[in-house]
């Protein structure tokens, strides 16, 4: 599975506070067993605005799909998407 | 974990509720949000004690007002709904200027939410016309700014200076689109439909809804509030020692309205500074004209125009600059106008 937080370059306390969830998440997921990648994206290249067309920073994507955006969600909340994707 | 839920969302709810009443209750009984203090009371006093005074007298009045905005900045960026907006503002029709203008400004607080959007409603293909209305009205008329305002500078001022700020972002923006540098810009980017599929949000409980509300209002005041501080220290001393004779010298009449657009522009002052700074303009002889300019003189500071020009390139940037210049001075000067009629 693959995460994305989606944010301005550098990144925002916001972002960074989104990156360190997806991160603790994935590490979780892992010892359940689940490959979980976690990857930064800049909110201002245009080849994420082609994908995902406008975002509002912070955002966050489980498997190519904008999940989450304008606000930073907990570790809990993206171990339940992470659940809920598979 | 039903009960819970509910239990948890009527605190918040209250809390929300305490802000709202207190503030309605200042509104009704119009006490005054703001620092009483007047040059006399402060110069008297040795330095050290000036910015304390003055911020004890800020903190006073001013708690009720600050925790508001936060509270409901918070809010507001939880509960308005995101892709709608996004969605009308990249889809390059007329519509996308009114949302700018309206919904823009009450989740925007945060700058670094704020280049993002503006880059990708042009990359979208959405046009450089609603991508820089957003630009220039978002900051002028956040939320937090706009209630701030109200407060300290009274109703009148802050409705003319939102509606002057509106108006002018939607001719700057449209204006900007019709020339022929705004043109060549715009051909780059081609109209493209992000897949609807690629954006799935997820929806959350209301409690947890709340709670990161509220938390993203207290993030907001941990960012502002430190530098509102600073700001309040400046002030205090500008209070007490500016000299009132240059202030009524340069800042009234239409030469006045000009200086403080100057003045205003370039400067790098997190809105609700500008609105406490102007205060002690007011309150040493700045007339409402040019309060108004000075209000107006925000979204064309150096740093913004730096991450802009970075995307538009610096002909665009100098463009909206010269009208956002020209338009705080045609405003101040309407302003002025109509309070003397």
């Amino acid at each position: 599975m693959k995460i994305e937080v989606i944010g301005p370059e550098p990144a925002c306390a916001r972002c960074k506070s989104v990156m360190e969830n997806a991160q603790k998440a994935g590490a979780q997921a892992k010892e359940k067993g689940i490959e979980v990648t976690v990857e930064k994206l800049n909110i201002l290249s245009r080849e994420v605005v082609k994908r995902y067309g406008v975002l509002i920073s912070p955002a966050l994507a489980v498997n190519g799909v904008v999940k989450v955006m304008g606000r930073v969600p907990s570790k809990e909340e993206i171990e339940r998407l992470l659940t809920q994707t598979k | 974990m039903e009960t819970k839920r509910v239990v948890k969302s009527a605190i918040m709810i209250s809390f929300v509720a305490f802000f709202v009443v207190m503030m309605v209750r200042a509104i009704v009984g119009a006490y005054t949000l703001t620092p009483t203090s007047t040059a006399e009371d402060l110069k008297g006093l040795p330095l050290w004690e000036i910015p304390l005074v003055y911020m004890w007298d800020y903190a006073q009045h001013g708690w009720t007002c600050l925790g508001f905005a936060f509270t409901v900045a918070g809010l507001f960026a939880e509960f308005i709904p995101q892709d709608f907006m996004t969605r009308y503002m990249s889809s390059g029709k007329p519509i996308s200027y009114l949302v700018a203008t309206l919904i823009g400004p009450l989740f925007c607080v945060c700058s670094c939410t704020m280049v993002p959007i503006f880059a990708g409603v042009i990359y979208a293909g959405g046009g450089i016309g609603p991508a820089l209305t957003f630009l220039l009205v978002a900051p002028a008329n956040n939320l937090l700014a706009d209630i701030v305002t109200i407060q300290v500078l009274g109703w009148r001022i802050a409705l003319a200076d939102i509606v002057a700020a509106g108006i002018s972002a939607v001719v700057i923006g449209y204006a900007v689109s019709k020339t022929p540098w705004g043109k060549r810009f715009e051909a780059q980017f081609k109209k493209n439909q992000a897949s609807a599929a690629s954006v799935e949000l997820v929806k959350q409980p209301v409690d947890e809804r709340l709670w990161s509300a509220l938390k993203f209002g207290g993030y907001l005041a941990k960012q502002i509030v430190p530098a509102f501080i600073l700001g309040l220290v400046v002030v205090s001393y500008f209070q007490a020692f500016f000299p009132e004779n240059i202030v009524k010298a340069y800042l009234t009449g239409p030469l006045g309205v000009v200086f403080a657009a100057l003045l205003a522009g370039p400067l790098y002052t997190p809105t609700l500074i500008e609105v406490v700074l102007g205060k002690a303009l007011v309150d040493l002889g700045m007339s409402p004209g040019a309060t108004i300019a000075w209000l107006m003189g925000q979204p064309y500071d150096i740093p913004n125009a730096l991450s802009t020009s970075r995307i538009v390139g610096w002909k665009i940037v100098i463009t909206y600059g010269i009208l956002a210049f020209a338009f705080s001075v045609i405003s101040g000067l309407i302003y002025e106008a109509i309070i003397t009629l």
